[in-house]
């Protein structure tokens, strides 16, 4: 009788470390789970810095790869003048403040109008608007982005004169056209990008900002999808390299009131 | 990313709260309380019916715990603050456990929920995002897990309408029910939380059969944007969204093209072809030609708008994707503009157009 007391003593006691083992194990898990979606959470975060947030969610989907696709984009380059000068005069961690500064202005200011940045080049940028979905006024975004940032520039600048550094003058070139979107490099070394002919010649007029020595230039394609609340200057037609004919570009010189 | 609770920036209140005793004492019949919302949207008419409705909405087809969560994940989505942290406090005081709410909202692969629960969420998510906005094969995919076409479409129906509930909170920045949310998070709010599953099984099981209203869809499909409200024809939600279409476009406040033409803009932002098309329709009818439609919807601005409704072209597109303080300083310099009823009213209008076109996914 004792005997068959102290095997069922045994058995329950058994049974419950048996439990409590489970749970704990549970218990474990779960915290190992939601430590590791936290890391996850992390991840998406600081990827979201290098790719459009759109672009994280739909690559971090399992369902959506994010297909490569002909889309029509506006594309807007931005590039300092004389900065590489500067760099050479100021001390290396001041001019990285001051170019960092400087982005950080400029992608509120894109952002704020439905762009984003997808390429920074030493000191200069490509910003896209409409690349990650269809977008009807990407050609008023960019330009009312490119305003935006005109006066954000005129703002840093007053905050360089106040600590005695130098102030930053960039030009600005935008232009639209079908162009190729998609996640584009080698293997891990991969980014979100667009490929084709109209970011040849975004980048172009914005090189056509020093000859006409002005800050923000727009393309004949451009101005046509613009309304009448833009106040834009006929600049003359100048030749590009790859382009045949010469090139009709618009100065900003902003809206009306 | 949806950003979690705490991640929202959230301005000052851009309506103030308005006394209405009367319409207070009529909400509160209704729906049993009065919310902040409800006292800054009190001076219009058709605006405060239609937020009394939203929150008094009992689904018929669509199971109490799913219409939660919808409304949890799509307040999340839409980054409103407010309705968020009303509907984190209902699920916990309904029972869910904080784990499992957490899980939902950091969108993770969340083991006590079904795979049509699941489905659902990301319906919710993509739905409330639009980015693209789904068409009716996503309804099909939910009618493919089990779902009835009813509960599909009416899923869409909470969706909706929590996206226009959410622009309400958003465009008015409308402070958060903080009372409610800390007597959720408090040993009170656990205690009801406990018992919570029960009482709701209780009143499930005494739940009426759902409700098969006898609607003329002929009947609602005329009138503004009539075949979204003809859409839903035999569920309750027909006649308020036909209610809530007719009213906006009776109201005086913001004259009936600009109206019209907001909808278009949304219409144009989320692709959808119809209610671009019945927007122009509304504009013809008012003398607007194709042309000037075109322009005004590719340029976000029309000589023959009177000249106080010029900012709302660029507004309300803003209000289609948004980024919660860009859109709310945008709005306050639009109150400054334009005055607190036009205001009130175009944030009406835009919370609607919001609600309407991704609604009118049952059209495609």
């Amino acid at each position: 009788m004792t005997t068959a007391w102290v095997a069922a003593a045994i058995v329950v006691a058994g049974g419950i470390a048996l439990v409590a083992y489970l749970w704990r194990r549970a218990a474990q898990l779960e915290r190992l789970l939601a430590e590791s979606k936290e890391q996850l959470e992390r991840l998406q975060r600081l990827f979201e810095r290098f790719v459009p947030g759109d672009v994280v969610d739909r690559l971090t989907d399992a369902r959506d790869e994010f297909p490569p696709l002909r889309r029509h984009v506006t594309m807007l380059f931005a590039d300092l003048r004389d900065f590489t000068a500067m760099c050479d005069r100021l001390d290396p961690a001041q001019s990285v403040a001051i170019v960092n500064g400087y982005f950080e202005r400029m992608n509120a200011a894109i952002t704020r109008h439905h762009g984003h940045l997808t390429e920074v080049v030493g000191d200069g940028l490509l910003a896209l608007f409409g690349a990650t979905e269809p977008n009807p006024w990407q050609a008023r975004d960019a330009v009312l982005a490119a305003l935006a940032m005109r006066d954000a520039l005129a703002q840093y600048n007053a905050e360089l004169r106040g600590r005695a550094l130098p102030e930053l003058r960039f030009g600005v070139g935008i232009h639209g056209g079908e162009v190729v979107c998609g996640v584009m490099g080698a293997g891990e070394f991969s980014k979100f990008g667009v490929a084709g002919d109209p970011i040849n010649v975004a980048s172009r007029i914005e090189g056509l900002t020093r000859e006409h020595r002005v800050d923000v230039l727009v393309s004949d394609d451009i101005r046509a999808a613009l309304d009448a609340g833009f106040r834009l200057r006929p600049m003359p037609p100048a030749l590009v390299k790859g382009k045949p004919e010469p090139v009709q570009t618009y100065y900003v010189e902003g809206l009306r009131s | 990313m949806a950003l979690l609770l705490d991640q929202i920036e959230w301005d000052e209140p851009i309506l103030s709260a308005v006394d209405d005793p009367a319409w207070e004492a009529e909400a509160k019949r209704r729906v049993g309380r009065v919310g902040e919302i409800d006292r800054r949207v009190a001076p219009n008419p058709w605006i405060r019916e239609l937020c009394v409705a939203a929150v008094s909405y009992q689904p018929t087809h669509v199971p109490m715990r799913l219409f939660n969560i919808a409304a949890f994940v799509t307040a999340q989505e839409n980054a409103c603050r407010y309705c968020y942290g009303a509907n984190r406090a209902a699920l916990k005081v309904m029972g869910f456990p904080e784990a499992l709410i957490r899980q939902i909202e950091r969108d993770a692969s969340v083991a006590e929920l079904d795979v049509r629960e699941r489905a659902v969420i990301e319906f919710c998510r993509n739905l409330a995002r639009a980015k693209p906005r789904p068409s009716r094969a996503a309804l099909e995919r939910l009618v493919g897990l089990g779902y009835s076409k009813a509960t599909a479409d009416e899923l869409a129906l909470l969706i909706a309408s929590s996206c226009f509930y959410n622009r309400i909170g958003v465009l008015t920045a409308c402070p958060p029910e903080r009372a409610f949310e800390r007597f959720a998070n408090g040993p009170l709010g656990r205690v009801v939380g406990a018992v919570a599953p029960l009482t709701l099984s209780l009143t499930n099981l005494m739940r009426r059969k759902p409700q098969i209203v006898a609607d003329d869809a002929n009947e609602l499909a005329d009138g503004p944007f009539g075949k979204v409200a003809a859409a839903l024809a035999g569920l309750p939600a027909a006649r308020i969204v036909k209610t809530a279409l007719d009213g906006a476009f009776a109201s005086p406040v913001v004259s009936r093209p600009t109206k019209a033409l907001m909808f278009a803009i949304v219409g144009r932002a989320l692709d959808c072809r119809y209610t671009e098309a019945a927007a122009r329709a509304l504009l013809a009818a008012d003398g607007f030609d194709a042309a000037e439609v075109d322009a005004a919807v590719r340029t976000l601005a029309h000589p023959r708008l009177p000249p106080r409704e010029t900012a709302l072209l660029p507004w309300v597109r803003d209000t289609v994707h948004y980024q919660t303080p860009a859109v709310q300083v945008q709005t306050r310099a639009l109150l400054n503009d334009i005055g607190r009823d036009a205001t009130l009213e175009a944030i009406g209008v835009a919370a609607l157009a919001n609600g309407t076109v991704r609604l009118a996914m049952l059209l495609e």
